[in-house]
């Protein structure tokens, strides 16, 4: 039998009727099978899988009605035609048939063209039908497959972005992906000498393309963050990154924030959101609005890209906003959006600060009512409590001990570096001091002490030797501000001076001695009145130095107190 | 038609004219509007938002395709708008230092 020959299952009792049709049928090619009443021709069906049924209304038996029912159940979801054989065409047996499930009538006496032009019909019916069904299914398939990597990419991209120290007291985010993947990212990590980063970033568009740009971002983020780079050369560097990588018409807008307890200052990037909020909690309205300044990351080269960033003083208990677009874009029914007006005038009601954030929730959640969300909708609330975001968490080490990268045991070594007023304008050379500290002996636990005591050192002589910056000024909170602009001006056009470091290591009862020289070119200073006890010394000034006591064993003033050495004893 | 364009008698001028919403939906029209001209042409192209009611971050995106297909730096791509919330959206993202904004 040909593959392509087509099947035609006759059910009539009428032997007569039977014959006519078959001869009709072989002539135009058909392969012919028959039943005699409405049982067998369910049984000849189920056994042989005619590609069309030729169905008599009046059988034993069965009679073509049930017949055709239990025929159609049989065959779920192929569709086999099947044309009733009618003596008239009176409308009551129509409307049965076609109750059953029948699909066309054809009324005797038979004619040649007329059956052959129902069943040509029904055939590219038929084929259609099967197309369909089979494009469905690979569909279904398809779908199911896509799924299951969507939900494996998930999990993944769950673990690479990880939304590091997002979990404390005095955090709370709102983070509403329009689908799956978000083109939102939040993420924050602790910095080495305590305080800490935040990125909020909006990738141009949603979903999986939007969220694969976020892998980049966290690593750099979480590394340099880890390292103690400070947000403008992170912002920097994702920059160069997202511009290498992402199409043209894709860009992020974000900010990036650093929350310092030593000074009680927040610094602020601001690429292409909306303006970070500052909530007074003494004053009960905005502080500090921080407009964006910059164009989204990813959008034009490192040369003229801008580092710049503003610096604000902040005080315990004030609470950080940040949002991206979504969130003043949220869309009620009439598709109104919410709006910068809305959103600024929830700051205006001189709410207590501690209700503020689900107050914004609230409104933003009523004026939406029902509303299709539109983009994804981050908002990010910090309090700032200096205690809890001074807690200095584990995660940096452990990722550090994770890598079980080789580390040597305690040697003797000697490093100088020497720093030239041309270098220090462009780069901060702690971090990567410190990793190269870290890679040479692997203080394995060590990091953030010594992060502290080469910060304190380096910028004592920085500071105070070449830029000559007084430390009176850091009596108040906004004399920090004011303290590290003039750091940033004098850094800016720094001509001359050097600071050289020099590092010495031994080996020292299962541990090392670490001696570190931090000598720079100024003038020194009145190296008895720093050495006053903590107790005479209580402004905002001089804490380095007692913390580098606290940390090392010894800390020595040399020549004009220009020259300072500690010895670092670990185990 | 949300996106029209014109074109000035010497051919060195040319205006794209955005109504309603300006988004991802009228990429194709919009990017008809330059796609034949090259950097080389010396065309100065002047974008008229002040029909526009919306512009999303895709449509930020458009506009930097458009730069970038015009040489970049050197293209010539002044942008019209009237509207509060457009002008916003265009400060926010510092397009200023990229387009001209009249």
């Amino acid at each position: 039998m040909n593959e392509n020959t087509l099947t035609v299952l006759v059910a009539d009792d009428d032997v007569t009727n039977r014959l006519l049709l078959e001869a009709i049928l072989r002539k135009e090619g058909y392969d012919v099978i028959h039943a005699e009443d409405g049982r067998e021709a369910v049984e000849v069906f189920e056994r042989e899988r005619p590609d069309l049924v030729l169905m008599d209304i009046r059988m034993p038996e069965l009679d073509g009605y049930q017949a055709t029912e239990l025929i159609k159940a049989m065959s779920g979801d192929v569709f086999v035609p099947i044309i009733f054989l009618t003596a008239n065409s009176d409308v009551d047996s129509m409307v049965k048939s076609v109750e059953a499930g029948g699909d066309d009538f054809l009324a005797k006496p038979y004619n040649r063209i007329q059956l052959q032009t129902r069943i040509n019909a029904l055939m590219r019916i038929r084929e259609l039908y099967s197309t369909v069904r089979q494009q469905r299914n690979e569909l279904i398939q398809h779908q199911k497959r896509l799924e299951r990597e969507r939900q494996m990419a998930k999990r993944l991209f769950a673990n690479i972005i990880h939304t590091g120290s997002l979990d404390q007291p005095n955090i709370k985010y709102l983070l509403s992906p329009m689908s799956l993947f978000s083109g939102d990212i939040l993420l924050a990590a602790p910095k080495p000498s305590g305080g800490l980063h935040v990125i909020l970033g909006d990738f141009t568009g949603h979903g999986l393309a939007a969220a694969t740009g976020a892998l980049p971002v966290s690593s750099i983020f979480y590394g340099m963050t880890s390292k103690g780079y400070s947000i403008a050369e992170i912002v920097t560097e994702i920059n160069t990154r997202l511009k290498t990588i992402l199409p043209v018409d894709m860009f992020l807008a974000a900010c990036l924030i650093d929350i310092d307890t030593t000074t009680h200052t927040l610094t602020v990037w601001n690429g292409g959101l909306p303006p970070l909020v500052v909530y007074a909690a003494r004053q009960l309205a905005i502080s500090q609005r921080i407009p964006s300044q910059h164009l989204p990351l990813g959008i034009i080269d490192g040369e003229s890209f801008s580092r710049r960033v503003e610096v604000v003083g902040i005080q315990q208990g004030d609470r950080i906003y940040i949002c991206s677009d979504g969130v003043l874009e949220t869309q009620n029914r009439q598709g109104e959006m919410f709006g910068r007006d809305r959103f600024n005038a929830l700051f205006e009601a001189g709410l207590v600060p501690q209700a503020l954030f689900d107050t914004i929730l609230g409104r933003l959640s009523d004026f939406q009512a029902g509303g299709l969300q539109q983009d994804d909708v981050t908002l990010l609330e910090i309090c700032y409590d200096q205690s809890l975001l001074d807690q200095r968490t584990g995660t940096i080490e452990e990722e550090e001990g994770g890598r079980g990268r080789f580390s040597a045991a305690p040697s003797s070594w000697g490093l100088t570096l020497t720093l030239t007023a041309d270098l220090l304008k462009v780069l901060d050379p702690l971090p990567l001091l410190i990793q190269t500290l870290m890679d040479l002996q692997g203080f394995r636990g060590q990091r953030q002490q010594l992060y502290t005591v080469f910060s304190e050192l380096y910028s004592n002589a920085l500071e105070h030797g070449l830029l000559k910056l007084d430390s009176s000024l850091k009596a108040n909170a906004s004399g920090f501000v004011e303290y590290y602009q003039a750091r940033e001006q004098r850094l800016a056009v720094l001509s001359e001076g050097e600071i050289r470091i020099d590092i010495r290591h031994q080996p020292d009862a299962g541990g090392g001695r670490l001696t570190i020289t931090v000598e720079d070119t100024g003038d020194g200073f009145d190296i008895d009145s720093a050495l006053l006890p903590l107790t005479e010394n209580l402004g905002h000034a001089g804490r380095g130095i007692q913390l580098l006591r606290s940390i090392c064993d010894e800390v020595t003033f040399q020549g004009s107190g220009n020259r300072v050495q500690a010895v670092y004893r670990w185990r | 038609m949300p996106v029209t364009s014109t074109v000035s008698a010497d051919g060195k001028d040319i205006t794209i004219i955005i109504s309603g919403r300006f988004d991802f939906a009228v990429q194709n029209e919009f990017r008809d509007c330059y796609h034949s001209t090259g950097p080389e042409d010396g065309v100065s192209f002047t974008i008229d938002m002040n029909k526009a009611s919306y512009m999303d971050s895709s449509a930020l995106g458009m506009l930097l395709m458009m730069r970038e297909h015009l040489g970049g730096n050197s293209a010539d791509i002044t942008i019209n708008s009237s509207s509060a919330d457009i002008s916003n959206i265009l400060t926010v993202a510092n397009f200023q230092s990229l387009f001209k904004i009249a």
